[in-house]
This record gives C-alpha cells, sequence and structure tokens, in this order.
C-alpha cells in the first residue's frame, strides 16, 4: 500500500448550462476555423448573389417592390441549400468524433452526453446561422445597391426562418450522427434524408394529390409534416399574410387558420427541432454513446 | 475508491467483460493485464461510465451512470490515443477542458510545463509528435488534480525513447497517493507501476496476483517485440503458430512471448516464412530490463 | 315604377320587408309638414327644409343632429363647421326626393344594419343630385342613386360597417343613373361600389380599399374608369355586362382573396385598357368570356403587370384579346390558361409591337429592341397547374424546378406553349404614369449591413485571438 488517502479536491462539477456553453463555444470555433464553413458560406453568398442580380435585371429596372421572382429565388435557394449544409454538418460531426476517439474522451470528462449534443447542437447551430446572416445579408445589400425597394422585413423573417430551418435540419443531422457508426455512413444518410425531404417527399405528394385526389385540408396537413414545405408557406406567409399564391390548399389555410398559422407553422418547425435532438439524447445516453 | 462489482457487457452475442468484480483502494495502482481483446478497455470505459453494463461500480462512491459527472470529477482519464480537434492549440486545449472541470483560472503554461511540455502551448495538437499528444493528455488528466488515474494502454503508439519518458512520468504520479486503474500488456510498465495485477482472459478476471508476484512470473521469460509491415502480418502470425509461439498484434509488428533462452526463435521462423521485418526489440519484466531495451533500440 | 319600387311593394305586402324605412317616393305625400313620412316629428333640419323655398341654399350650423332627413324640395344643404347627422344605428338618414339637391360638407354617421333593407346614409331619389365632400362613416349603404342620373358624387369618404364581408352594403351605388359623375372619393371596408345599368357613367380619381369590389359594373356601357386606385380589395375592378368601357391609368394594387384579381372582364364588349399598374393581385387581369361578341378585339396597351401571383389569366371562353407594349414583370405566373384554351385564341403581339416579358431569355443582336426569338411560355409546371391548381402548394419548392427540369429534358412530355409573342421587347416600357413607386431602398441597404454585422460578430466572437503564433513564440523565447 502507499502513501494515505489522496485529498479529494474541493472541486464541483461545472452545471449543465456552464458546460453546454464551453463545449458549443468549442465547437463554433471549430466550425467556423473549418473548411465546410467557408465553403458553403461562399457558395450560398455567391448563389444568393446570383439570384438577386438576375431578379433584379429580370425586372428590367424599373424598381417595383413586391413578392417576385427575388424572393422566390431566395426562397428556392435557401430550400435547396440550409438542409443540406445543416444535415451534412450535423451527420458529420458526433459521427467522426466518434471515429476519432474524441467522443470517448470527452464523454470521459465530468460532462454528460447530453451536454455535449447541445453543445454541439447550439455550437454549429451559431456556425450556420453566421453562414445564413452573411449570405443574405450580402444578398440584400446587393438587391439595396441595385435599387430594389424590397421591404426589409421580408428579408429579416426569410433570416430568421431560414436558422430556424437550419436548426431542424441540424437536430436531424445530428441524430443520423447519433446512431451512425462511422461518419461515412452518417453523411450518406444525411443525403439521402436531403433528397426525401428536398424532392421525394414533394414529388410523391404531388402525384400522391392528383391520384388519389386528396382533399385540401388533408394536403395542407401532409405538407405540415414536411420542415421544407412549413418553412416555405410560412416565409410567404410572414410576407404576405395570405398563403392565397399557394393555390386552393394556401387559400385554404389563409382562411382556416388565419393568424393562427404562425403558431401552427412554429410547432411544425419546433417538433422538427425537439423531437430529433431528443432521440439523438436518449440514443447517446440510453444507448453506448462509443 | 473503485469498486466494481459484477460487471458484464456484451457487444452483440460477444461477452466483453464478464462477471467481472474489483476493488480498487485509496492510493492502490492496479493494472489490468491481458491480450489484445481480452476485456481491458472495454473495462475501462465500463468503469468511466461510458458504456452501459450489468453490475454496478462506483469511483469514491458516486455511481459512474446515474452521477456520472460526480464520478468522473475524481478521474483523470488518458486515453490510448489522444482524439481532439487537430486545429486546437496545446493551451487552448488545457484551458478548455479546465473549464468542463469547473477551473476558470487555468492559463495553461503551468498545465504543461509539469508534463515537460513548456513552450509548446502555442502549437497546434497535430503538429504535436505522438509523445507530446500524449504527455499533453496527462496534463489534462491531472486538471485541477484528481484523486484517481485511468489510464487506457497510454504507451501502445509511442515509440521506445517516447514510452519510458512516459512512464517515467507515471512513477513519478502514482507515489504521489493517487489511485491508479490503468491497462497494459507491457511487462515494463506494470513491473514500474503496479501493485496488484489483475489478469484477465476473454473478459473475466484470471486471476489476481501482486506485484511483485507478477514481476517473478514474468522474469521467466522475455517478449519480442517484432516490427513487421501490416500487409505481412497475418502471415507471421501464421508462421509463428506453425513453429509453436503465441504471438499477439501490437501496434506496428508482433508480440512473441519467448522463454529466455529461446529468444532468436521466432525470427528464425519469421525468416524461413519469407515475411519481411525490419527491427526488434526485446521487452523483458522489471526496470532493469528497460537498459537493455534501449541498447536493443540503439544497436538496431 | 322600378323595379325596386315593385319589389319593395311587394314585399311590403308580404309583411316580409320594412317599406316604412324606404318608401317608394311616388306614392307618399307629407301626412303633416311637422312629420316625416313615418309620423316621427321633424328635427332641427328636417324643419329648416320645410320652411325652405326651391333653390334656397340652407346652411347648417355645428352641432350633432339625431334625425332623419328627406329633402322633398330642390334645395342647397350646406354644412356650417362641423356637422354630424347621427342616424342612431338604425335606417336610413338623408334622403333625396327632389331633383336638383345638393348636399355639402355633411358628417353623417351610424346608419341601421339592415341588409336587406338597404339602410342608406344618402339615398337619392330624383335626377341631378350633388352629393360634394361629406363624410360618411359607419354606414351599412353609403351613397345611393336610385334613378338620379345627371348626378355627380364627389369628394366624399365613405367608411363602411366593419362588418364581415357578407354583411355589408354597398358603398356606392347607382342604379340607372347615367351620366353621372363620380369623382374623387374614398371608399372604403364597404361591400362593392357598384354601378348597375348606368350609361356613359364618369368614375376617375376614386380611391377604394379594404371593399369586395373597388368597382363593379354591371350591364352599364360606356363608362370611363380613369386615374382611381383601387387597392386591398378582392377585386380592383370587375367589369360584367357591359360595353365600350374605358380603364385607363388605374393603379390596381394587392387585391387578394379566393377571387382576387386586379381587374376582371365578365362578357364585356368593346373595351380598352390602357396604362394601368397591376401590382401584387392574386391575378392581375381576369378574362371571362370577353369580348363577348367578336366584332372588336379587347384591347390591353402600356399596362404594366408585376409581382401579381398571375398576369393574365384566361378562361376557355376569352378570346380576341389583344396585349401590346405591356410590361409583364416578375410575376409568379405570367400567363395562365385555365382548363386549357387555345393557344392563338389571344395575341401578345400585333405587327410589330410585342410586350415587355422580365423572363424573356432571348437577346437582341441587331440592337433594334426587340428579342431575336420568339418568347414562348411552356413549363410544364406551370401547365400542372393550369390543370391541377391545388398542386400550386408546391410552387417554389425544389420538386417545381425538378418537374420543369423533366420538361426540358423530355420532349416527349412538354407542354404545348401557351402562348407566344414574336416581337418581344428586350426593355421593359416606362411605368405608366401612376406608377408612383413606394418604399425607400435605405431599410433593404442597413437590413443587409445589419444582418452582416451579426454574421461577422459572430464569427468575431468565435476567434477573438487572431495574433500571430509566430510572434506570440519569439516573445515566449527569450
Amino acid at each position: 500500500m502507499k502513501a494515505a488517502a489522496y485529498p479529494v479536491p474541493a472541486l464541483r462539477a461545472p452545471s449543465a448550462v456552464s458546460n453546454t456553453l464551453t463545449i458549443a463555444g468549442r465547437e463554433l470555433r471549430d466550425a467556423v476555423r473549418s473548411r465546410w464553413f467557408v465553403l458553403y458560406t461562399l457558395a450560398f453568398a455567391a448563389l444568393g448573389l446570383g439570384v438577386s442580380f438576375v431578379s433584379a435585371a429580370g425586372s428590367g429596372g424599373t424598381g417595383l417592390s413586391g413578392f417576385g421572382r427575388t424572393t422566390a429565388g431566395l426562397i428556392n435557394l435557401t430550400l435547396l441549400f440550409v438542409p443540406l449544409m445543416a444535415l451534412t454538418a450535423g451527420a458529420g460531426s458526433i459521427a467522426s468524433d466518434r471515429e476519432r476517439g474524441m467522443l470517448a474522451y470527452v464523454f470521459a470528462q465530468p460532462t454528460s452526453p447530453v451536454e455535449t449534443l447541445l453543445g454541439k447542437y447550439l455550437g454549429l447551430g451559431a456556425a450556420l446561422a453566421a453562414c445564413l446572416a452573411l449570405g443574405l445579408g450580402a444578398c440584400a445589400g446587393a438587391l439595396a445597391a441595385r435599387g430594389l425597394r424590397t421591404d426589409p422585413s421580408s428579408i429579416l423573417w426569410l433570416a430568421g426562418l431560414s436558422v430556424l430551418l437550419a436548426m431542424g435540419m441540424l437536430s436531424v443531422g445530428l441524430l443520423i450522427s447519433a446512431l451512425a457508426r462511422r461518419t461515412s455512413v452518417a453523411v450518406g444518410t444525411a443525403i439521402f434524408v436531403w433528397l426525401a425531404l428536398v424532392f421525394v417527399s414533394d414529388l410523391a405528394l404531388m402525384a400522391g394529390a392528383v391520384a388519389l385526389r386528396l382533399r385540401i385540408e388533408d394536403l395542407f396537413a401532409i405538407a405540415l409534416l414536411n420542415p421544407l414545405q412549413v418553412f416555405k408557406m410560412w416565409s410567404l406567409h410572414a410576407a404576405d399574410a395570405s398563403l392565397d399564391v399557394l393555390g386552393p390548399a394556401g387559400l385554404y389555410a389563409s382562411e382556416e387558420f388565419g393568424a393562427r398559422l404562425h403558431p401552427i407553422f412554429g410547432a411544425s418547425l419546433a417538433a422538427w427541432i425537439v423531437a430529433p435532438l431528443t432521440l439523438a439524447a436518449l440514443a447517446l445516453s440510453r444507448r453506448s454513446p462509443l | 475508491m473503485i469498486q466494481i462489482d459484477h460487471v458484464t457487457r456484451r457487444f452483440g452475442r460477444a461477452v466483453a467483460v464478464d462477471d467481472v468484480s474489483l476493488k480498487v483502494d485509496s492510493g492502490e495502482s492496479v493494472a489490468l493485464w491481458g491480450a489484445n481483446g481480452a476485456g481491458k478497455t472495454t473495462l475501462i470505459r465500463c468503469v468511466l461510465g461510458l458504456l452501459r453494463r450489468r453490475g454496478r461500480i462506483t469511483i469514491g462512491g458516486h455511481e459512474v451512470r446515474r452521477r456520472g459527472k460526480a464520478a468522473r470529477m475524481l478521474v483523470g482519464y488518458v486515453p490510448q490515443e489522444l482524439g481532439f480537434y487537430d486545429e486546437l492549440r496545446a493551451e487552448e486545449a488545457i484551458r478548455f477542458f479546465a473549464r468542463l472541470k469547473g477551473l476558470r483560472r487555468v492559463e495553461g503554461a503551468e498545465e504543461l510545463a509539469r508534463v515537460g511540455l513548456e513552450g509548446h502551448g502555442r502549437k497546434r495538437i497535430r503538429e504535436l509528435s505522438g509523445g507530446m499528444k500524449q504527455r499533453l493528455a496527462l496534463a489534462v488528466a491531472l486538471l485541477g488534480d484528481p484523486p484517481v488515474l485511468i489510464l487506457d494502454e497510454v504507451t501502445a503508439s509511442l515509440d521506445a525513447v517516447g514510452r519510458e519518458e512516459f512512464v517515467g512520468l507515471l512513477e513519478g504520479l502514482s507515489g504521489a497517493g493517487r489511485t491508479l486503474l490503468f491497462a497494459s500488456h507491457r511487462v515494463d510498465e506494470v513491473s514500474a507501476l503496479a501493485d496488484r495485477v489483475v489478469m484477465l482472459d476473454k473478459g473475466r478476471v484470471a486471476e489476481v496476483l501482486a506485484g511483485g508476484a507478477f514481476v517473478a512470473r514474468m522474469r521467466g521469460g522475455a517478449v519480442l517485440h517484432v516490427h513487421i509491415p501490416a500487409e505481412h502480418r497475418d502471415r507471421a502470425m501464421r508462421a509463428l503458430r506453425e513453429s509453436g509461439f503465441d504471438p499477439r498484434l501490437n501496434g506496428v509488428g508482433l508480440l512473441v512471448p519467448v522463454a529466455h533462452d529461446q529468444k532468436a526463435g521466432p525470427l528464425q521462423a519469421l525468416a524461413q516464412s519469407g515475411a519481411p521485418f525490419s527491427d526488434f526489440e526485446v521487452l523483458s519484466p522489471g526496470r532493469a530490463a528497460r537498459g537493455k531495451t534501449r541498447n536493443s533500440e540503439a544497436t538496431s | 315604377m322600378n323595379r325596386v319600387a315593385i319589389i319593395l311593394t311587394a314585399l311590403g305586402a308580404m309583411g316580409m320587408g320594412e317599406p316604412g324605412a324606404h318608401p317608394a317616393p311616388q306614392h307618399e305625400e307629407p301626412a303633416a309638414i311637422e312629420t316625416t313620412a313615418q309620423g316621427v316629428a321633424l328635427g332641427a333640419i328636417g324643419r329648416r327644409i320645410a320652411a325652405a323655398s326651391p333653390g334656397d341654399v340652407v346652411e347648417i350650423g355645428e352641432g350633432v343632429y339625431r334625425e332623419r332627413i328627406r329633402i322633398d324640395r330642390p334645395v342647397t344643404l350646406i354644412a356650417r363647421g362641423r356637422v354630424v347627422i347621427d342616424g342612431g344605428g338604425s335606417g336610413d338618414i338623408v334622403e333625396i326626393a327632389a331633383p336638383d339637391v345638393t348636399v355639402r360638407g355633411f358628417i353623417i354617421r351610424n346608419t341601421g344594419a339592415d341588409l336587406d333593407g338597404e339602410n342608406a346614409a344618402i339615398r337619392a331619389l330624383a335626377p341631378r343630385a350633388t352629393i360634394e365632400n361629406n363624410v360618411l362613416d359607419d354606414v351599412l349603404f353609403g351613397v345611393d342613386l336610385r334613378q338620379s342620373p345627371d348626378s355627380r358624387v364627389a369628394g366624399n369618404r365613405i367608411g363602411g360597417k366593419r362588418l364581415d364581408v357578407a354583411r355589408r352594403g354597398d358603398g356606392l351605388r347607382l342604379w340607372r343613373s347615367d351620366r353621372a359623375v363620380v369623382e374623387d372619393n374614398v371608399i372604403h371596408d364597404g361591400r362593392d361600389a357598384i354601378l348597375w345599368y348606368s350609361k356613359d357613367v364618369v368614375v376617375r380619381r376614386n380611391v377604394g380599399r379594404n371593399c369586395r369590389y373597388g368597382l363593379h359594373l354591371m350591364f352599364s356601357d360606356g363608362v370611363a374608369i380613369t386615374d382611381n386606385e383601387f387597392t386591398d380589395n378582392s377585386v380592383g375592378v370587375y367589369l360584367m355586362y357591359s360595353a365600350g368601357v374605358e380603364v385607363a391609368g388605374n393603379r390596381l394594387i394587392r387585391n387578394r382573396g379566393p377571387s382576387g384579381y386586379g381587374l376582371g372582364l365578365k362578357e364585356t364588349d368593346r373595351f380598352a385598357v390602357r396604362d394601368n399598374l397591376i401590382v401584387g393581385n392574386r391575378a392581375g387581369i381576369y378574362v371571362d368570356g370577353s369580348p363577348f361578341t367578336p366584332d372588336r378585339p379587347g384591347e390591353f396597351t402600356g399596362n404594366t403587370l408585376a409581382h401579381n401571383d398571375v398576369g393574365v389569366v384566361f378562361l376557355p371562353s376569352a378570346r380576341g384579346n389583344v396585349f401590346t407594349a405591356n410590361n409583364f414583370i416578375d410575376n409568379v405566373e405570367q400567363v395562365s390558361v385555365a382548363g386549357r384554351g387555345a393557344l392563338d385564341a389571344n395575341r401578345f403581339w400585333d405587327g410589330e409591337v410585342g410586350n415587355f416579358w422580365s423572363d424573356y431569355t432571348g437577346y437582341d443582336q441587331n440592337g433594334d429592341g426587340v428579342g431575336d426569338f420568339v418568347h414562348e411560355s411552356y413549363t410544364l409546371f406551370e401547365n400542372l397547374l393550369d390543370r391541377e391548381p391545388a398542386l400550386r402548394l408546391f410552387l417554389f419548392s425544389p420538386a417545381q424546378q425538378a418537374v420543369e427540369f423533366v420538361g426540358r429534358a423530355i420532349p416527349a412530355v412538354r407542354p404545348e406553349p401557351k402562348f407566344c409573342d414574336e416581337v418581344p421587347l428586350m426593355r421593359p416600357q416606362p411605368l405608366p404614369a401612376c406608377a408612383v413607386v413606394e418604399g425607400g431602398g435605405g431599410g433593404l441597404g442597413l437590413t443587409g449591413a445589419a444582418l452582416l454585422a451579426a454574421g461577422a460578430g459572430v464569427i468575431a466572437c468565435a476567434a477573438p485571438r487572431r495574433s500571430r503564433p509566430g510572434r506570440i513564440l519569439k516573445g515566449a523565447t527569450p
């Protein structure tokens, strides 16, 4: 036997909030320095500027405002880009940490898996938000410089909602990452989910709507399940206060729910944020995280 | 300090740890000894609360799953290999983990100096050598002076010089009254550090030896470490088995236990099989053996 | 006897109506000089009118008058100062029963809300009424001209009751009132401003908003609708069963809803639609069965249609319209042919003059201002939409692009073009004079700067130490 008992240090484990913020800060710093972040930011800003210039040119310099190709183009771009970005960023995150042994190492510290998950979520989310703010900010600046008079609140709504969408997709990405054994599998799954959300589900719903003669209220209800559709409808609703641009189903939504559409859309996106994150937390803490 | 009661852990059908019970007293230094796949790493991960398992494990009275944070506050952990943000600077890493342990006023320089990394604080982790990474990991483990150190094959990826220096560092630490639980399959390490050796075999506790008894048993023979390129290792394993040896894979080559008068036997068998080997070392138990190891390194 | 009178009399006889509220004038002789037709004692204004001779100018002093007024002789009634006539929330308020009456400068408020009784603030039953500069507020019907030709309704502000649209009355109604002039009025929160069987009416410089139909023509020929602004109604201007209508220089903006049109034409003939600004409507122009007789084409010239969900909607019954020198700017769908009309039924160029299309993809090599290629629109998705309107839900989604990509890539599924313009303009025509561009670009620029700053701020937070490691190392090793 060696010397007597080692003195137990008078330290208390930091609170969950403190740990979460520490990890979030670390994750944000790492993300901002990473190649994917720079690439995504540049690509998003470049595509957004392209959309802005093309649409501003299309109006022939009349300076007429309104909901036209510009906003539609930006919504479209966001719909394609943000889920891809958030899903892959989330999916790569935990799985690659697991692969390099970093997950085990961090979990061996006085932290809980949930803190790590939330920290990663917040850190990556902040990085994505910064990326979106830079991209959309550049677009707004470019549009203003071209003399286009679009209501700034629609750009702000678009920015806010795209951050929400990114948070939802990031949540799904982290779930994939928590479940997958390997980074490559996780990223592959994320891209598959992206395709499913972006193209497959809508095309299937379109076919279903025509083939089964879905009632418009059912069509709208099903569309509420797809976070991308929710993002799109919410952006339009926020810009115009009416969804009648989306035809009978949108009109039905506007007339039936009116101002209640905000909480309805919010609830749908919130579910996409909370549910996958909860499952990921369960997966990490109940199942073996390594 | 560490109490392990009837712990069983399966991966699918395979049983990695099978009904292991073990008590590590305060200030005691216990080695987990066994071949790769004997369950050392799995048991350590169970102790850290990273894996679900049947049975009960406490550190300092805290159940490691239910009160994991409190339990891990008492533990400094050094993994086989440090996997962390490659772009991070050493002192940033120290500061990050210090915050996770509730230490707010840590700058990093002092902590790095403690493990012989003074002046390397601004280096990024990817710029550090293997040995330096392990020392950084040790510095992290020592943050907040935890009473328990848990080490998982910490020298497995180091070269002979790095290994020796690292074990030297550890010796100084274990002497200070810390509780030490470490996995190893290196006789010299175990001899140098362990008060007690738990021999694991296929997930079960085969035998528990006092440090002295372990040294005595191991002194009879030696272990030959042969460096063989990865693509030839299977062939080499087959050839050695056919010649009556019991080789194990390890890092850059094979470990072959041999009797003290048979050290050239495996080399002969390998030469006949045509498997190329670039280097070898003789690993022997006990501190005295380390001089020999260094000599063999120097002459090769 | 006119039709309304017949109906009302019949209703009264059946005990279903409320004939006393608006008696048909030809039956009414005042029972006594000092009471109204209902036998209610005359109020202060009523007594003044009763005391006046034809041709007199009756000036009313400030105050709130709670009475019903029947003007039964040709007098000019003028408010001096703030004169309020309050209907107390039931029945009509002012009735003009004699020709050549003028009502000027009153505040008339709080009619009844009985839709069957058609409670109105001012009802004229005789020719040549002049209703000027009044403020009508909280009224079911505002100004109701019944067989009141050659009247003038000008400078009034007419605010309807804040009721559900189905329970509102018409802010302005003309019934068989030919040659009336309606100008410089503001009409809001009503049902319609409507012309029934009224020929050669002039409607100019009015503003209509938050109504059902900003202006509605029923069987009214020869009407000139110029320089009005109709915003945020269900329909800006709806022409039905009329002929010889001119619609020029109007601003038709954000008229939305289930059938939200900037301008709707139903079975209307000999019309010209010129120099209007039509922006942000569900459908900019909606053409149903017009022109009704094929003797003269419908003319659409110099209009700017921008940011509408659909620029122009043709029902299959719409044939023989010609669009020239219009700007089609960023309408989500520029032209829609509901229920698959024929491509050549309507034309988008005439001789050498086409239209400007913001989605034109061709170019102009010889620099004559006309695109070198025909502008044709055939997108598979729009084609789908015209057949399956419910699929509009998928507008702006990547799935829409996927469908259109398929349409371009596979000629077999490519739809027939909906329309074509052989001489598309390369640059937009100058905006109509009525286009005063609203809003400022400064807000947008600031927003952009704020977003950029926010993003940069996050990054700056994340990477606070940007010092070069080399220098630090040098400093660290003295």
